[in-house]
């Protein structure tokens, strides 16, 4: 689920930043009231800064920023493909991660050239709703408002599926009149699901055969990805004009949005609303804590220093807690806008689950390829200050060699079935580890197929105090993006099962079929998902679950963060205090 | 459009609409062939049936070769079945705070499955009769009371209650059959071959009932489910003596109010009796039946002193007339049958004719009821009392610290816990067997789509809240529900539990080796 080194390519480095020159034009249009005074000032002065740091900053150079990869590239065309499905996958161990739909390279068209308008090949903006291919897509998300004006579309051109777009607030419309609220519509294997707020609606089509529990949580971080561009308060744009065409606001934000929809399909944190940390040993990561927790001190709302979609240290300011849904959210914004890799950027953004009114200001600056601080504050003339703070935590991060210990947990620290501790007690039960590093294609319905001992492919492990899950690699038997995305689906209706709202949460949940055994638990304290051989013997399963809980605490403070953290008194709730 | 469903008084709606007629604007009526409540205001029909159109046409966009099966929203759910081809069967069930979430809509779409299926069986298909009078007068006709008198089963108090998670181990459009043992059921097989023979050259059809379970049958498996259903609907001794629903002990005691409030709400008059029949041996020709013809219609039925149970519906409304023997159709024997239904304490058999070699009507049918008589008297009595003699009773399939579903699809058969025995079980295990029960239904919906041709083998063992073990098994087609309260925490328990009971009582179909 880690993925992989971003290759972002450069060649298309002027299309992101002219992207976000729209997309800031476009928040600009709606007046002085929520950006910042002296936004456009910032805007400028963020050029100026990043010629500074190019210079300060020795290893960032335009190797490491850039470079297309023909590997990632396929990896991206696959990942596309069957992004909500299970039609094409070649194995492509390389691309299973965010590059995915970050990238400038993605495409789905069965011959691709590397486009140089990469948004337009991907959303295939010559299809509409009468297009075959376009209703054969798997999965469709549509956001529109109450009038029935596109917003957006996932696949498509949205002026074109202006009628489509009618259609859906028709039928959206009709129920609410009725002072209902449509929630789906099943149609053999076509889920439609809806999410009606206030004047925007939300829309999935799909057949994907995932639950709608999954849907709707989809549709809602959808949602709160929107809010995070624009925050609520784009509904009084509505208020004073029914007609009002919310669109260009959005404009240039469609790859924030793909790389979201693509997080549905790999990203565990989409559906378990926790986050994931990078592993780390204890001293490194109290040192990055403890240059945030000064910062924090001075003002700062959230420091977050994060490793791709990994948290590696994560502070806030008195009382203000971070949502794990935010986390995703923002992470997701950043890394999927060439332009905060591009220059330190000061922008405002809204967190969703902290105040969906309101703007934040974040200051990003990536100091490398993958790492990168996000320092979140109320002040909108803060930019220097931040800068200043960054220029701190970046001294420290160096001197401790954080950064490289960064580098090195990202490509080694990984935990791997195979790694799991034998218990002494029943070595007979087990097979012997075998390698991580043999990624031999595996058929998923072997029985031969390689994983941990007891035939564990694969587990998830949550934290509930801490909102944070540990989850560990592929073994070879998961090793393409097909596999891994249908166990991801499997996790995911697992989740929803063990949640159901009316019944849940179970305590344990045990279901085999032809793909898998997956085996769930939930305490007060962790929820377990675990994905055995479907062959697996259930006493042995059973075993190799409580082992992976000892070995996750016994781990804990390398892949946790806690501690030093606001969120340290639940740690102690939790641990008690160890 | 877009008026409350408020005002549909019993929280229910059932429509029955065809998307072929009325296409021209302003004609949107012609469509509706019934609603149920009749007094819901035409706006509000015209409303659910636009939506449900709408929805249908839209989901087309999308999977052209799927129906569409259900509209959730906050408020009620609604439930589709295509009948027939643009025919198509919504229930359209409101929520409450009490039962949110509370139904499958497998179970929901079963209703309309069952109703459809009886309704064929009595008038033939429903595009046939709207071919055979383009007007739709007897297709609404027959529809009304058909399906008025079909859900006065659901009826309590002056709601429609449908089977909610309580009924979670319940397997709507299956079979019960009685287990004989090997001697009973060579008595049983020699009686089948005489009530085959009583028309001498041409072969009888029968199903002998003991009780609500089937013993024995000659039909295909979908006509023994129709014909078994309607007889645990209306024939079986306690179905005649309580003159009541017999899913009225599904509903946890409530009393039932039988027929008589649906079928005087809706307006009809009495005089049903059968029309003069022709001796068409069209499979359609049954619909030539006087509209009035209401074989649901619970009171209507009585046994006479000869054994057989007469529909009477003229002998008390028409003067003059003679019961008539009914006629149904058989979809997968395709044929047609005159119905004869006699009863010897808790034996009910039911013997078909064929229409197509019976020349002389009701007088035929009588040489052949005497024919029984003389013939089979004597074995009917003795299989009764030998069936009454292994009969354990209304718990004879308990299994004590079970409570469990198992289904045959293939055979149309299921067994389950007595319902007394299931009611025992608490809320929480019902809603969670419920739930698990609906997902069981859209996984094998889905293996049903990749692979038509292959059983996929599956298992669910959940631990819920209140420590109740929930159990979903298939294995090779059949499929087992359980849900186990009383015993120990571990999952290993609960699989040794579905273990012994699978070699028990299932000669290890469920067993792991």
């Amino acid at each position: 689920m880690d993925p992989p080194p971003n290759p972002n390519p450069n060649a298309t480095d002027a299309q992101p930043q002219a992207e976000a020159g729209v997309r800031l034009a476009a928040l600009s249009l709606r007046g002085g009231r929520d950006l910042p005074p002296d936004f456009e000032i910032h805007e400028h002065h963020l050029d100026d800064d990043d010629d500074d740091d190019d210079d300060d900053e020795g290893y960032l150079t335009a190797a490491s920023r850039g470079g297309s990869s023909t590997c990632a590239w396929k990896g991206l065309r696959d990942d596309d493909r069957d992004g909500d499905g299970d039609d094409v996958s070649p194995p492509s161990p390389s691309s299973s991660g965010y590059a995915g739909e970050r990238g400038s390279s993605l495409d789905d068209d069965p011959d691709p050239e590397p486009a140089q308008d990469w948004p337009r090949n991907k959303k295939h903006l010559d299809e509409d709703d009468a297009s075959s291919s376009w209703r054969k897509r798997k999965k469709h998300f549509f956001i529109l408002s109450n009038s029935g004006k596109p917003i957006y579309s996932r696949y498509g051109d949205e002026h074109k599926l202006a009628g489509f777009s009618a259609t859906l607030q028709a039928i959206i419309s009709f129920v609410e009149n009725s002072g209902d609220h449509i929630k789906f519509v099943r149609s053999g294997k076509h889920q439609i699901v809806f999410l009606v707020k206030g004047p925007i609606y939300l829309v999935c089509i799909s057949c994907t055969e995932e639950s709608y529990e999954g849907l709707r949580g989809q549709l809602e971080l959808m949602y709160g990805q929107l809010l995070l561009i624009l925050t609520k308060s784009v509904n009084r744009c509505f208020e004073k004009n029914p007609k009002f065409d919310m669109a260009p606001l959005l404009g240039g934000t469609d790859a924030v949005f793909l790389s979201l929809i693509h997080a549905f399909s790999w990203n565990p944190a989409a559906f378990l609303h926790a986050y994931t940390c990078l592993p780390l040993a204890q001293p490194t990561r109290q040192a990055a804590s403890a240059v945030l927790q000064d910062v924090a001190d001075s003002g700062v709302l959230f420091a977050l220093l994060m490793c791709e979609h990994k948290v590696i240290s994560l502070v806030g300011a008195q009382k203000a807690t971070l949502h794990p849904d935010d986390i995703l959210l923002l992470a997701n914004f950043i890394l999927s806008s060439e332009s905060f890799r591009t220059s330190e950027s000061f922008s405002p953004i809204c967190l969703p689950r902290y105040n969906p009114m309101a703007f934040l200001y974040a200051y990003v600056h990536f100091f490398d390829e993958h790492t990168y601080v996000t320092l979140l504050t109320t002040r909108s003339d803060a930019f220097y200050d931040l800068k200043d703070s960054r220029s701190l935590i970046q001294n420290v991060l160096l001197k401790s060699n954080v950064l490289i210990e960064v580098q090195r947990s990202l490509h080694e620290s990984a935990l791997h079935v195979e790694d799991l501790p034998i218990d002494p007690s029943s070595q007979s039960a087990s097979q012997p580890p075998q390698s991580s590093q043999d990624m031999s294609s595996q058929s998923l319905s072997s029985e031969m197929a390689i994983g941990g001992p007891a035939g564990l492919w694969h587990f998830i492990y949550k934290s509930i105090y801490l909102d944070q899950y540990v989850s560990s690699e592929f073994p070879s038997s998961i090793s393409n993006q097909k596999q891994q995305k249908r166990l991801y689906k499997a996790y995911q209706k697992l989740y929803a099962s063990m949640h159901d709202k009316a019944t849940g949460p179970h305590k344990t949940q045990f279901k085999r079929d032809d793909d898998y055994v997956l085996f769930c638990w939930i305490t007060q304290d962790f929820e377990l998902y675990a994905a055995f051989n479907p062959l697996a013997d259930k006493t042995q399963a059973i075993k190799m679950c409580n082992r992976v809980c000892q070995w996750v605490r016994d781990l804990e403070n390398e892949i946790f963060v806690y501690g030093e953290s606001a969120l340290s008194w639940q740690y102690h709730h939790c641990w008690g205090g160890k | 459009m877009g008026l409350s469903a408020a005002a549909a008084g019993d929280g229910a709606q059932l429509c029955v609409f065809d998307l072929r007629r009325g296409q021209q604007e302003g004609q949107e009526l012609d469509k509706i062939l019934f609603f149920h409540p009749a007094d819901c205001p035409i706006l509000l029909q015209l409303s659910v049936i636009g939506l449900c159109e709408g929805i249908v046409t839209f989901t087309r966009i999308f999977s052209p070769e799927e129906d569409c099966e259900v509209i959730e929203s906050e408020k009620r759910s609604q439930v589709f079945y295509q009948a027939e081809p643009d025919i198509w069967m919504v229930l359209v069930v409101e929520k409450t705070k009490d039962n949110v979430s509370t139904w499958r809509f497998g179970a929901l779409q079963g209703i309309l499955k069952e109703a459809h299926s009886l309704f064929t069986m009595f008038h033939g298909p429903i595009r046939t009769l709207l071919d055979r009078q383009p007007s739709a007068e007897l297709a609404r006709g027959h529809l009304r009371t058909f399906l008025t008198d079909y859900l006065s089963d659901f009826h309590v108090g002056k709601k429609l209650q449908f089977p909610t998670y309580r009924d979670s181990l319940k397997e709507r459009g299956t079979i019960q059959m009685l287990t004989v043992p090997r001697e009973v059921a060579l008595e049983v097989q020699s009686l089948t071959t005489v009530l085959g023979s009583c028309l001498g050259s041409v072969t009888c059809q029968s199903l002998v009932l003991f009780e609500d379970l089937l013993v024995s049958t000659t039909l295909p498996p979908d006509d023994t489910l129709n014909l078994y259903t309607y007889a645990v609907l209306r024939l079986t001794p306690r179905a005649l003596s309580s003159n009541a629903s017999s899913w009225s002990y599904l509903r946890k005691g409530t009393s039932v109010n039988a027929g008589p409030t649906s079928s005087s709400s809706n307006g009809t008059t009495a005089g049903e009796r059968y029309h003069s029949r022709s001796r068409d041996t069209s499979p359609d020709g049954q619909n030539q039946m006087h509209h009035n013809f209401r074989p649901l219609l619970r009171e209507k039925f009585s046994k006479g002193k000869d054994g057989f149970v007469a529909p009477d519906f003229a002998a008390t409304e028409v003067r003059g007339a003679v019961p008539l023997t009914p006629i149904l159709w058989f979809q997968q024997a395709e044929e047609r049958m005159y119905l004869c239904i006699y009863q010897h304490k808790s034996l009910t058999i039911l013997l078909l004719i064929p229409a197509s070699s019976l020349i002389n009507g009701e007088e035929g049918i009588a040489h052949v009821k005497k024919q029984m008589l003389e013939n089979a008297s004597q074995k009917i009595v003795t299989v009764e009392q030998k069936l009454t003699r292994g009969w354990g009773g209304e718990n004879a399939y308990h299994v004590s610290g079970y409570r469990y579903l198992l289904v045959d699809p293939d055979r149309r058969v299921s067994r389950a816990s007595p319902p007394g025995k299931v009611t025992t079980l608490a809320k929480d295990s019902l809603l969670a067997l419920n739930r698990l029960r609906q997902e069981v239904d859209l996984e094998k919906s889905r293996y049903r789509r990749s692979d038509p041709c292959h059983d996929k083998d599956f298992e669910v063992c959940i631990r819920t809240k209140n420590n109740a073990w929930v159990i979903a098994k298939i294995t090779r087609g059949r499929e087992l529900y359980m849900a186990l309260e009383k015993g120990g925490e571990t999952l290993l328990y609960a699989s040794t539990a579905v273990e012994k009971f699978s070699n028990r009582y299932c000669e290890g179909a469920f067993s792991t080796d």
